[in-house]
Parts: C-alpha cells; sequence; structure tokens
C-alpha cells in the first residue's frame, strides 16, 4: 500500500515539470519583447543589452528555462512593476481567498449535485429524473458569468438583499461573510452541480443492476437498507471527477471573481492580463495547475483508500 | 403495426414480411439518419441553430443599423423600444443588430477551434493508436500535459500572451481541445488495429498513411465525430468567457461575451438588457449540446 502512494505521488513529479515547461514555452516563444515594459522608450542598445544579461536573456532557452524554475522553488516568482509588488507576496495574498471560495463552491456543487443525481437516479424514469436531466443540460450549457450577472440584476439591482461584489472576512459578522460568498458560489458552481448530478445518476442506475442488489432483496433487507449499500458502491466514479470539477472552479474563477471583485487569483489573472503584465499571469497559471494536479493526486490517494479495488489497478 | 389489430395468423405474417421485406439492408449511416429524423429534441435544437446561423448571416438584409455606430442620444432604450426592439447599449448602439452581427463572431469563435482541434487530434490520435511503441509514448504522454490544466484557463494564459484577437482565440482554444479529441482518436485507434482487414490492409504492403486514411479514418470517424459535437457547446461558451475578459475580438466589432462584459455597468439602469447577450450564447451552446446528444444516439455510440 505505501509503495502504492508513493509511486502515485512519484508519478505527479513530471506532470508537475510537464506543466511548467508547457507554460515557460507559451509564454517564452510567443512574440512579445519581455524589455519593452521595462525600459524606457529611449534606451540605449548598450543598456538594454544590459538589462537582457542582468536578467539572463540572453542564455539560451533551456538554461533560461532551469534558471525560472529554480528560481520559483525558492518561491521567486518575479517582481511587478506595475503592482511594485513582489509576485510571489500578490499570490500568496490571492490564493487563499481563491481556496476559500472554491472550496465553498466545490462543497455546495457536490453536495447539491450527489442528492439531485441520487434523487434521479433511485426514481429514474420518473418526473424528478426527467427534471434533474433536464437540469444538468442546462448546467453544462449555461455561461457561468451570465448566472453571475443574472443574479446580480435579481438580487443586487432589483431587491437590493444580496452585495454586488467584494469580499468579507469573518469578523464582519457571519452573514455578511456568507453574502458575499452566495452568488459567487451559486454562479461559479453550476458547472458542477452538472455534472455530480449527471455522474452519480448513472453511477447509482449502474450499481442497481449489479448482482449483489438482487442478494441483498433477497435478504429481505428494506429498500432503504438497500440503497445504502448502493450508495457506497457508487460514489468512486463521482470522487473521480471531482477532482476534474476543480479544474472548472480554478478556470471558471477568473470570470466569477472578476465580475465580483472577488480579491483572488482569477482577478489578479483579469487585471494582469489587462496590463499585459505576463509575468503574473505566467506564475499564477503555474500555482493554479500546481493546486489542480496536487488536488487530482489527493483524490486518486482518497479513492484508493475507499476502494480496494483502485489499489490493484495503480 | 397498429397493436389494436388483433393478431391473425395472416397480420403476423404480413407483420414479420414488413420487417425483413427490404432486399437490402440498411446501411449504418441510413440507420443513424432514420434514428436522428426520429428525434424531436434532436430536430428541434437544429431548427433553433439553423435559424441562429441564418439571421447572423442575413443580419445586413435585417436590420439597416450600423452595429458599431450608435446614437448617444438613444442610449440604454429598453426591450420594446419603438425602433430598438430588443433596446440599445450603453453607447446608443441598437441591440438587435449587434446580436445578430455578432452570433457571427460567437459562432466562428466556438466552431472553428472544434474543426482545427478535430483535425490535428484525429491525426496526432490515430497515428499514436496505429503505430504504438514510443510515437504512442511520446504523442500521449504529451497530450497527458494538457490534462494538468483547468482548460480554460489554459486557453487564458495562451489568449494572453498571444494577445486579443479573434484569430489568437481560435488557437488557444484549439489548443486546448486537441488533448481530448486525440485521445479519443487514439482509444479508437487502438481498438480496431486488431482487426482483420486492417491486418489484410498491412499484408498488402500499402505504407502506413494510407491505411490510416483508407481504412483507419472511416472506422474511427463516429466516436471522434461524436466527442467532437459535443464540444461545439462547451467552446460556444468557452469562446465568449475569453471575449468577456477581452481576449476575444476588438471593439467595436459586436460579439455577445464582450457584450456582456461592456453592458455589467449598466445592470442598475437597464437590467434586460445587460443580460441579453447572455441569453443567446446560452441558446447556442443548449442547442449544441442537445443536437450532439441526439447525433450520439442516432450514430450508437457508447461513451
Amino acid at each position: 500500500m505505501v509503495t502504492l502512494i508513493l509511486r502515485r505521488i512519484a508519478m505527479a513529479v513530471p506532470t508537475l515539470l510537464g506543466v511548467t515547461v508547457v507554460i515557460w514555452l507559451l509564454l517564452s516563444i510567443l512574440p512579445g519583447d519581455p524589455l519593452a515594459f521595462l525600459l524606457p522608450q529611449d534606451a540605449s542598445p548598450a543598456d538594454r543589452a544590459r538589462l537582457a544579461t542582468e536578467l539572463g536573456l540572453d542564455q539560451p532557452l533551456p538554461i533560461r528555462y532551469v534558471d525560472w524554475l529554480f528560481d520559483m522553488m525558492r518561491g521567486d516568482f518575479g517582481y511587478s512593476p506595475f503592482r511594485r509588488r513582489e509576485v510571489a507576496d500578490l499570490i500568496a495574498a490571492a490564493w487563499k481567498n481563491t481556496a476559500l471560495l472554491a472550496g465553498f463552491s466545490a462543497a455546495f456543487g457536490l453536495t447539491i449535485g450527489i442528492s439531485l443525481g441520487t434523487l434521479a437516479g433511485v426514481y429514474r424514469g420518473s418526473a424528478i429524473d426527467r427534471f434533474v436531466t433536464g437540469l444538468a443540460i442546462v448546467g453544462l450549457s449555461v455561461p457561468s458569468f451570465w448566472v453571475a450577472i443574472l443574479l446580480l440584476i435579481v438580487f443586487s439591482a432589483q431587491f437590493k438583499v444580496l452585495p454586488a461584489g467584494g469580499m468579507a472576512t469573518l469578523d464582519g459578522g457571519l452573514s455578511s461573510f456568507l453574502g458575499h460568498l452566495v452568488m459567487p458560489v451559486i454562479s461559479g458552481s453550476m458547472v458542477s452541480i452538472a455534472i455530480t448530478a449527471r455522474v452519480t445518476r448513472a453511477s447509482i442506475v449502474e450499481t442497481f443492476k449489479a448482482e449483489f442488489v438482487d442478494t441483498l432483496r433477497a435478504k429481505g433487507l428494506r429498500e432503504r437498507q438497500v440503497l445504502l449499500h448502493v450508495a457506497k458502491n457508487a460514489i468512486s466514479p463521482v470522487l473521480t471527477t471531482t477532482g476534474l470539477q476543480v479544474g472548472f472552479l480554478l478556470g471558471g474563477s477568473v470570470l466569477i471573481e472578476t465580475i465580483f471583485s472577488w480579491p483572488g487569483l482569477g482577478q489578479l489573472v483579469f487585471n494582469a492580463i489587462a496590463a499585459r503584465d505576463l509575468r503574473i499571469v505566467q506564475a499564477t497559471t503555474v500555482v493554479i495547475a500546481a493546486t489542480f494536479v496536487i488536488l487530482n493526486l489527493l483524490v486518486d490517494l482518497l479513492q484508493m483508500t475507499f476502494d480496494p479495488r483502485q489499489k490493484r489497478a495503480a | 403495426m397498429a397493436l389494436a389489430e388483433p393478431m391473425t395468423a395472416h397480420s403476423a405474417i404480413a407483420a414479420w414480411a414488413a420487417v425483413d421485406a427490404p432486399a437490402t439492408p440498411e446501411s449504418y449511416l441510413q440507420a443513424a439518419r432514420r434514428r436522428f429524423m426520429s428525434s424531436r429534441v434532436g430536430l428541434a435544437a437544429l431548427a433553433v441553430l439553423l435559424f441562429l446561423v441564418a439571421l447572423s448571416v442575413c443580419a445586413p438584409l435585417l436590420t439597416s443599423y450600423d452595429p458599431a455606430v450608435g446614437q448617444p442620444v438613444d442610449r440604454l432604450k429598453a426591450i420594446g423600444t419603438p425602433g430598438h426592439l430588443l433596446g440599445t447599449d450603453e453607447q446608443g448602439r441598437d441591440m438587435l443588430t449587434r446580436i445578430l452581427y455578432g452570433g457571427r463572431m460567437s459562432l466562428i469563435a466556438g466552431l472553428a477551434p472544434v474543426f482545427v482541434a478535430t483535425v490535428i487530434g484525429t491525426a496526432l490520435g490515430s497515428l499514436s493508436g496505429f503505430i504504438g511503441r514510443w510515437v504512442a509514448a511520446v504523442i500521449m504522454r504529451t497530450m497527458d500535459m494538457f490534462y494538468a490544466f483547468p482548460a480554460v484557463l489554459l486557453a487564458i494564459a495562451i489568449s494572453a500572451s498571444l494577445g486579443p484577437g479573434l484569430f489568437n482565440q481560435i488557437i488557444a482554444l484549439s489548443i486546448i481541445y486537441i488533448a481530448p479529441i486525440a485521445r479519443v482518436a487514439e482509444a479508437a485507434t487502438r481498438r480496431i488495429v486488431v482487426a482483420e482487414f486492417i491486418e489484410a490492409a498491412k499484408l498488402t504492403g500499402a505504407p502506413t498513411t494510407r491505411i490510416i486514411v483508407t481504412q483507419v479514418l472511416a472506422n474511427i470517424f463516429s466516436p471522434i465525430f461524436v466527442y467532437a459535437s459535443g464540444l461545439v457547446g462547451l467552446a460556444i461558451v468557452t469562446a465568449a468567457s475569453l471575449s468577456f475578459l477581452g481576449l476575444g475580438v476588438r471593439p467595436p466589432t459586436p460579439e455577445w461575451g464582450f457584450m456582456l462584459n461592456s453592458l455589467r455597468g449598466t445592470i442598475y439602469v437597464n437590467p434586460w438588457v445587460a443580460a441579453l447577450p447572455g441569453f443567446f450564447i446560452f441558446i447556442t451552446s443548449i442547442s449544441f449540446n442537445m443536437l450532439a446528444d441526439s447525433v450520439r444516439d442516432a450514430l450508437d455510440v457508447k461513451e
């Protein structure tokens, strides 16, 4: 078991390296002069050359990559001339806020999705099932940023019951804290609800076909007890998708955080794009991707403990 | 066969004969078309999409307003204002006109990347699946790297480094959809590569590329087509997301995602006009998703 876990952890290392290579290549090879932002228009060629040497830009590509990687591993993401701050500080502050929003969204999405999916799976073919299936298609198709704007129109503009944006800490009271979370969480977790409901429904329906269900019924178990066994066996595919969904949440966070002025990584990326501060975009993307890879690793490990069959597959 | 009729020996034979009568059995594609034509949801979705395409293509015939220029005195008119059926935006431009023209960009920005990614992903995936060995290892492990990113975020990062514009947006979205299509193509190719007709084709001494083009592609078409059609709805929304962030077409060219963002400031004065572009993104995306579901059922592909 320990070897299996270690092997799975070791498998994440090349993935993480690959992530850094992809991001680094994308932002190094693509057009754009990295010095243009840092130097005044009338800088002399000698000044340009000196700054290029200082930043290591005269080195061959592989060496620049390795330098960049080692800097990052030391926590040095460079300096943002626009924000006049270390990029690492900006990211550290924003990361917590994004984690808070993504955590609440994931919990909300999973709870609602699993509940709806289970209802649909147990009462398959019924009106509830059709409702949930329809809702899932809507959830998969609807743009999260449109839901966000609709919520803003209804709850902030018309009824003025929810704050239009920003984040509140717990110091300001629980209701203000949750009030700021409601709309970002709902609009951000639409896709999550849809995927979870779909996968849960399919898994429940599939598990009900298994032979052990007949055995349980033949043994005289009540339907509610049978459902407990089914649910336990049906949870694995749902867990598999949680990692994927966190990916949706993190990617969608750029839109949701921008709309609701949530001071997280997404807003950081958006503002950096507007200022063409690619260093922040680069670093934030690496941090989010690394978070994503590690979360997927945790989900896999969790599954190995839940489902003994996974151990053999690993 | 009418179920109400009592089943006599004669009608039973007639029914049996009717089922087995055609001399030539229905081909796979004929059966698929028959199944699709009997799907009401699929036909309805197709009708909505054709209607939207027709509207955006015929935009200059349907409206006399300029999509890029507005009348500042007519700013922020509500839906139903005479002369401005869907109201006007923050610069006094007719919303109906901008929605019609905006559909062009939104549809292109959603469809083009899926098409490009399907071509490249199919080539990479079928090559890996067919040759295997180190070729597959190199291609597919590279594809795996793309799974380590939240797709939308990767598209945003690529788009941001390329700079705004429709073309760059299409490149960014194409890149993120290549990997999943390559996976589907590779899996489908590996399933058929052991078949006898492939073995026979190899024995004729035909070059690999010709076998892939003449034998493999026809046999992996269905799963790839189904997967790609399922991506379109998502791509429409993702493309609109990029435009929303200012990474798509440049103003004043109308595009639904960007319109939604620039109207964000007007939700307190003219709320329902501000929500309109999103409604059209949603209708387009859900129609593509429903169409894709019907196509999957019609082609009888199991996911």
